[in-house]
């Protein structure tokens, strides 16, 4: 291939040249020959020309000569006769043959004509005549003319003697005779004397030479050697042949003796004259050679044309086929071609696939590969001229840009590989845009998983550190308490004292564990959320309680504020919220200084497509704050900040940690805002989803038409006015009690008693149970009083109901509660509560079976068991739980407690074993989970065997009291001051 | 101004003799008046014939002179007011219209002397009817082409005959290296009234239609020819390069030194401004035709000639024929001319010298030679506008076609003028 191209680029050319330089010489002998050939010719062609006309010239010569000498006779016989006859015979012999006048010669060479003229002649010297000659004369008028003359016999004409007669010529009437139409009528001839002298010449007119030799010598380029050449051929009657030059012009001169006495016929034709015929010969030639040339030139243009086309043909094919092929290609590949020419930078090529890529045209990018910036958003210059020129050639350069669709607006990476090629001497630059996007990607996960790897390892060492001395607290208290216990084991004040410590750290040591384990949980990404619908004024009431005291005890003031119309019933994970919640504001009590201020705000987020319930809780503090450096990594694990107050509170560092991943599970957000000193602000924003609507029934609307709201912050009145608002209540509000007594007394008095008063418990000036008091007194009993309380209210309840208070709401304010609260006070036939159980002993007299394959979990349990009055059996798994239940007698067992992880047989195993087999209480007997397994997933897992409920090691008795005595029937009422739940 | 100089000359001696002899013895002598140019009538010739005819007559001549440049307007008003004399010289036969020839002038043709005269000469004084105007006395000479013998012979060539043979001449001495014709074309204006002079003068009816405006140069395919001829000399380098530049005293060092072969002139300028001391002498120079391609043959044109008309009217027009009739007689002119250099104007006329290069063409002269016709006839025409028209074809300023168109308009402008005159 490489030399084939060699051979089109180079050799076709140089032996082209070749050819063309041979043809142009062979061309240029062969003209040579044939022009030299030609010359020959046409010189020989003078010669024989001009030897014919002297052979011509000599004829007439001797005619003249002739005619002379046959007339003698007569005119000597008539020429002394004066009767006119031999002037009527020679004027008769004139007009035939055309001479100009006759002569009668003296021997002195004087003469006169027929007429008398005198005159004379010097015929060449030769008078008197023995022979005839034949001169050129002047006579005596001046007339020149030519001369024949023959000696005659002596006579007498009109009294003149003579011994020659002759006949003369003008110079015309002998140039007529010697004119030769040959060589375009440009040639002269001249019959010379050998000294030069010009007889005659066919010169148009007349004569202007007298001596042919000295105008030679004068006028010609002929150098004397050439000359004297001449003049010696002359002299000696040879022939010959001249080339010279005269004035400009340059002539072939042809001589040749006539062969009487000394003449020479003398020829000059111009060169080019007798060139013209080899001129016309060449330039036939020329042209036929050319014509011929350029037939097998053009023949040859039209094969190489041909061929070439056949060529073009079979290449454009297989462009196209290649184009084809390539567009398919590229079509279905992620690459984009570009060929751009490195002058102006326009595009020769594009492959299709850019629409589909990149979403633009192929016409539009054709016209201008700009177009490409609009795919890179930021990318000021993606075509940067200065940076391609400046790729030396046969190399490359790589760039990669984001590029987005112009159609779908896919954000995708491409590298953009530019080559600086010499196509065909063509400096191209070809660019390739690859698709990078899933290598970026794949590169960005190994990256972040590299980095996870990293962290993760990182954080197994922190980790590990942080329970070494997270755990050992603990321990070292439980440890360290119990050898004193075994020491101080006789004083019970000490025993008591060391056991509420080792209970603490118990707890705390267990809380730790749940933290770690829900941790865990979430970031193995098995954590799953539990949702179903649940009521906001419960969540928050729920909330009240179990905060409340935490933040009474650090005298702190804790509020919690609704804003807006948020919906009170709701679908969601109501436990992950409300762990969401409890840790955030923990932590706010927690990190809050005593007599500090939280204040917990629940408002509703707009939304415009009312599909869901956007709320947003907002928990803000005047504690501690943090620094920017760790509100940065607050939500890291075991993060937490380092300094003197912070190191005097207790925590695992994991709570905002599980905040944050139960926030991102429940697609939610979170964002904190907090500077040091002054304390921190945390937002939470979910959302849940409507549950069915739930009307309140009618007619407790109708009965509630006017509310007088009392609440010495105005806000919270103009919060209950607007929630109202909706059910068509008309809200009066009062921010102290007198003007609220006041009012209730101004509108008993009209007659329009309010249907509903509500009361703030904690009012400057009178409180709520007071101004309900003193409604009372003046207003009645008729109208149902409510005190509305963030506290809890047990503590007053009895001194409240005394003073008319029909019943308390919670705060916030919620509109369903309020709904619910007052719904018994308008019932008359409201059935009595059953009576509080709370106190009674729901445990005594019962008998477990406990499945524990752990001897010392068993022993605990059987011994908490019997401190509560209750007996048990155990079995040491699941297959032995399973054959004591089988084989005990009907309501021996009062219920199973089932641990879950066992040899053998598994407490879920063992449950749908028991649920299976025969016994007569198989499906109806209790059969509780006692398991370290915590999470939600046990608990539907337990569940879903056949179990009845579900407890957590270690054992809570509150909790385990109130499950107990549910199942069994014997209800055991919650004490607000425990634990909720059962984590 | 005139200034009329009266100069009465009286014959004091032998005036009795004289008496006896020319008037028939005991005649009353009479005075003629002679008017002409004050230089014409201080000719020694002229003086000469004068002293011999009163010394032989006892006649008085009473010798009217006027200053040259004055002459035909002073004599005009002469003849007007009645002063005319008996005798008026005046050059040549032409512009004689202001002088009413038919009522003042007496018609010579039948003279006896009249045989005597030169053809040339004859014919110089006779007007387009035939009629011998006056007596031509005075210094002949005869225009030609002069060329360089000696050079040509030496060239190996001879004068031309024919036109034909002078193109061919002019080419072969052009091809060689030589300027063949010197023509002298800054300030010199007498050249072309040479070529033109054979179509008026051998054809006297285009002179008639010409002067009467019924034809005009561009009419003429002679005219044409010339004027063509004359271009396309100019453009082969027949007048050589510089001869635009040339002018009268350029005419001698050209020809002179053999640059020029030949030249259009006249046979006394050898005499009175040919430099001597140049490479080649008038000996040199011979006198062929001049060919303008107007004529085969060639031509020559005769001398500007002084003429003595006779007052027809004058009492004293016997006595005048008498003084012509005393000039014309060969012992008389023979004595008056005797040793001045003039071509023959009588036919008898031995005394004086004549140029040989005239004496050796005498043949070819008697033949070709032609009155001075255009300068003379031709109404309007002026030799300068004419030398000035061929120097723009000359300059390119115009080919020969618009040159003959500006020589007609040329002509007619001066005609007008000299009418209006």
């Amino acid at each position: 291939m490489y030399n084939k191209k060699r051979f089109g680029k180079i050799l076709l050319p140089l032996l082209m040249c070749l050819v063309a330089i041979a043809v142009i010489a062979i061309g240029a002998f062969y003209f040579n020959y044939i022009s030299k050939r030609i010359y020959e010719d046409s010189t020989d062609h003078l010669t024989e020309i001009y030897s014919q006309v002297n052979r011509s010239f000599g004829a007439f010569v001797d005619q003249n000569w002739g005619l002379l000498e046959s007339w003698e006779d007569y005119i000597s016989e008539n020429s002394a006769a004066s009767n006119g006859a031999v002037p009527d015979f020679i004027k008769k012999e004139q007009t035939y043959w055309g001479f100009s006048d006759f002569y009668f010669i003296a021997w002195d060479s004087s003469c006169i004509n027929l007429d008398g003229a005198k005159s004379a002649m010097t015929l060449g010297g030769a008078a008197p005549l023995s022979e005839p000659v034949m001169s050129s004369e002047t006579l005596a008028d001046g007339r020149e003319v030519i001369v024949f003359a023959v000696p005659a016999p002596h006579g007498e004409y009109n009294g003149f003697g003579y011994d020659a007669v002759a006949i003369s010529y003008t110079n015309a009437d002998m140039a007529s005779s010697l004119k030769v139409d040959a060589f375009s009528g440009k040639a002269r001839c001249f019959v010379v004397q050998s000294d030069g002298n010009v007889l005659l010449s066919t010169q148009t007119g007349g004569n202007v030479f007298g001596n042919y030799l000295v105008y030679l010598k004068a006028a010609s380029d002929l150098d004397d050697s050439e000359f004297e050449k001449i003049q010696n051929d002359w002299q000696s009657g040879t022939s010959g042949l001249l080339n010279c030059k005269i004035g400009g012009t340059r002539y072939c001169i042809s001589y040749q003796p006539v062969g009487y006495q000394n003449y020479i016929m003398l020829s000059t034709v111009p060169q080019s004259v007798i060139s013209a015929g080899f001129l016309s010969v060449q330039k036939t030639t020329i042209n036929v050679f050319i014509i011929i040339f350029l037939l097998v030139f053009a023949a040859v243009i039209v094969l190489l044309i041909l061929r070439a086309r056949k060529q073009s043909r079979k290449d454009k094919t297989e462009l196209k086929y290649r184009e084809r092929m390539f567009d398919v290609l590229s079509n279905n590949v992620d690459d984009i071609f570009i060929m751009l020419d490195s002058e102006n930078f326009g595009v020769d090529y594009i492959s299709p696939n850019i629409e589909r890529l990149l979403g633009i045209p192929v016409k539009e990018a054709r016209e201008n590969i700009k177009v490409l910036e609009r795919c890179a958003p930021g990318v000021e210059v993606v075509i940067p001229r200065d940076e391609f020129e400046a790729i030396p050639l046969h190399e490359s350069r790589d760039r990669e840009y984001e590029y987005t669709h112009q159609g779908t607006g896919e954000r995708r990476w491409y590298r953009m590989t530019i080559y600086h090629m010499d196509i065909q001497n063509i400096k191209k630059y070809i660019v390739v845009l690859s698709d990078r996007t899933l290598e970026r990607q794949m590169n960005q996960k190994l990256q972040e998983a590299l980095t996870a790897a990293r962290s993760a390892n990182e954080a197994k060492s922190n980790f590990l550190s942080n329970m070494s001395h997270d755990i050992r607290t603990p321990m070292n208290a439980i440890v360290g308490f119990s050898v004193l216990l075994e020491k101080d084991a006789d004083k019970p004040e000490k025993v008591r004292e060391y056991t509420r410590k080792i209970t603490a750290s118990g707890h705390h040591l267990l809380s730790l564990i749940n933290d770690v384990l829900d941790m865990s949980k979430i970031e193995s990404g098995k954590t799953s959320l539990n949702v179903d619908c649940f009521s906001l004024p419960e969540l928050l009431e729920e909330l009240n309680i179990i905060l409340m005291p935490q933040a009474k005890a650090k005298h702190q003031d804790f509020k919690m504020h609704v804003q807006g119309t948020p919906p009170e019933q709701l679908i969601g994970d109501k436990l992950r919220l409300n762990q969401i919640l409890i840790n955030l504001l923990s932590n706010a009590i927690k990190y809050t200084p005593d007599n500090g201020k939280i204040e917990f705000f629940v408002c509703d987020i707009p939304d415009p497509l009312k599909q869901y319930a956007k709320l947003r809780f907002v928990v803000k503090d005047n504690g501690i704050g943090m620094s920017k450096e760790f509100r940065e990594q607050i939500f890291n694990p075991f993060s937490r900040e380092i300094s003197s107050v912070t190191n005097k509170i207790q925590g695992t560092g994991l709570g905002m940690a599980i905040t944050k991943n139960l926030v991102d599970l429940m697609g939610g957000i979170i964002h904190v805002e907090s500077e040091p000193g002054k304390g921190s602000t945390f937002t939470v924003e979910l959302s849940f989803a409507y549950p069915e609507k739930d009307e309140t029934e009618s007619w407790i609307k109708q009965e509630v038409s006017r509310i007088l709201v009392t609440d010495d912050e105005e806000e919270v009145c103009l919060n209950i006015r607007e929630l109202m608002l909706d059910a068509g209540m008309k809200v009066e509000y009062e921010t102290d009690g007198v003007s609220a007594v006041k009012t209730a007394l101004e509108a008993h008095r009209k007659g329009e008693d309010f249907d509903v008063i509500l009361l703030d418990w904690k009012m400057p000036g009178l409180d709520g149970v007071e101004t309900a008091r003193r409604i009372r007194e003046q207003v009645g009993d008729e109208i149902p009083i409510l005190v509305l309380t963030s506290y809890d209210w047990s503590d007053i309840e009895i001194e409240a109901r005394e003073a008319g208070i029909n019943a308390f709401m919670p705060k916030p304010f919620f509109a369903s509660t309020f709904w619910q609260t007052i719904k018994p006070l308008f019932i008359k036939h409201a059935e009595q509560p059953e009576p509080d159980v709370a106190d009674a002993n729901v445990m005594e007299g019962l008998h477990f079976l406990i499945a524990e394959d752990n001897d010392l979990n068993a022993e605990i349990l059987t011994e908490m068991l019997g401190m509560e009055g209750a007996t048990s059996e155990r079995a040491a798994d699941g297959r032995e739980a399973v054959d004591m239940f089988e084989k005990s007698e009907p309501g021996h067992f009062d219920m199973i407690l089932m641990d879950v992880q066992m040899p053998n047989m598994n407490g879920y195993d063992a449950t749908r074993a028991i649920r299976a087999s025969s016994h007569p209480e198989a499906a109806d007997i209790p059969i509780v989970a006692m398991t370290a397994n915590t999470f939600a997933e046990d608990v539907k897992n337990a569940l879903d065997s056949g179990m009845n409920g579900h407890l957590s090691k270690p054992l809570n008795m509150t909790t385990a009291r109130e499950m107990i005595g549910r199942f069994t029937n014997k209800n055991s009422a919650p004490n607000q001051s425990d634990e909720k739940g059962d984590k | 101004m005139g200034k009329k100089i009266i100069s009465l000359i009286l014959a004091l001696a032998a005036a009795l003799t004289l008496g006896s002899c020319a008037a028939g013895g005991g005649s009353e002598k009479v005075t003629l008046s002679i008017m002409g140019k004050q230089s014409d009538l201080n000719k020694s010739y002229m003086t000469s014939i004068f002293r011999q005819y009163e010394e032989k007559t006892g006649n008085k001549i009473e010798v009217i002179a006027y200053e040259d440049e004055e002459y035909e307007t002073s004599a005009a008003k002469d003849f007007k007011s009645g002063k005319a004399p008996d005798i008026f010289m005046h050059f040549h036969n032409a512009d004689l219209n202001r002088f009413d020839v038919k009522d003042n002038f007496y018609y010579l043709s039948d003279e006896k002397w009249v045989s005597d005269l030169t053809d040339g000469a004859r014919a110089y004084c006779t007007d387009a009817d035939g009629n011998l105007l006056g007596l031509p006395f005075w210094e002949n000479s005869v225009s030609g082409c002069y060329y360089n013998k000696t050079l040509l012979d030496s060239l190996g060539l001879k004068p031309a005959s024919t036109q034909a043979e002078f193109d061919v001449l002019c080419q072969a001495l052009a091809d060689i290296g030589y300027t063949p014709i010197c023509w002298p074309a800054n300030g010199c204006s007498w050249m072309p009234q040479f070529g033109l002079d054979p179509i008026f003068a051998d054809n006297p009816e285009l002179l008639e239609k010409l002067n009467n405006n019924e034809i005009s140069y561009s009419d003429i395919s002679e005219v044409r020819d010339m004027v063509k001829w004359i271009s396309d000399a100019a453009d082969k380098g027949w007048f050589g390069n510089d001869f635009t530049k040339i002018g009268w005293d350029g005419i001698s060092p050209s020809i002179g030194s053999g640059d020029a072969v030949m030249t259009f002139i006249w046979d006394t300028w050898f005499d009175t401004d040919f430099e001597p001391g140049n490479k080649y002498s008038a000996d040199d120079f011979a006198l062929m035709p001049v060919f303008m391609n107007t004529t085969d043959g060639g031509t020559y044109e005769g001398g500007n000639l002084n003429m003595m008309m006779l007052n027809k009217n004058s009492e004293n027009l016997k006595s005048a024929l008498e003084f012509l009739e005393f000039c014309a007689a060969p012992e008389n002119y023979n004595k008056a001319f005797d040793g001045i250099s003039t071509v023959n104007c009588f036919k008898g006329q031995t005394t004086n010298i004549q140029s040989k290069i005239v004496t050796d063409a005498a043949a070819s002269i008697a033949e070709k030679e032609r009155v001075s016709t255009a300068a003379t006839r031709i109404n309007g025409y002026s030799a300068d506008d004419v030398a000035s028209l061929f120097n723009m074809m000359f300059d390119k300023k115009t080919d020969f076609d618009g040159c003959v168109r500006l020589m007609d308009e040329y002509r007619l402008k001066e005609a007008e003028a000299q009418a209006a005159e």
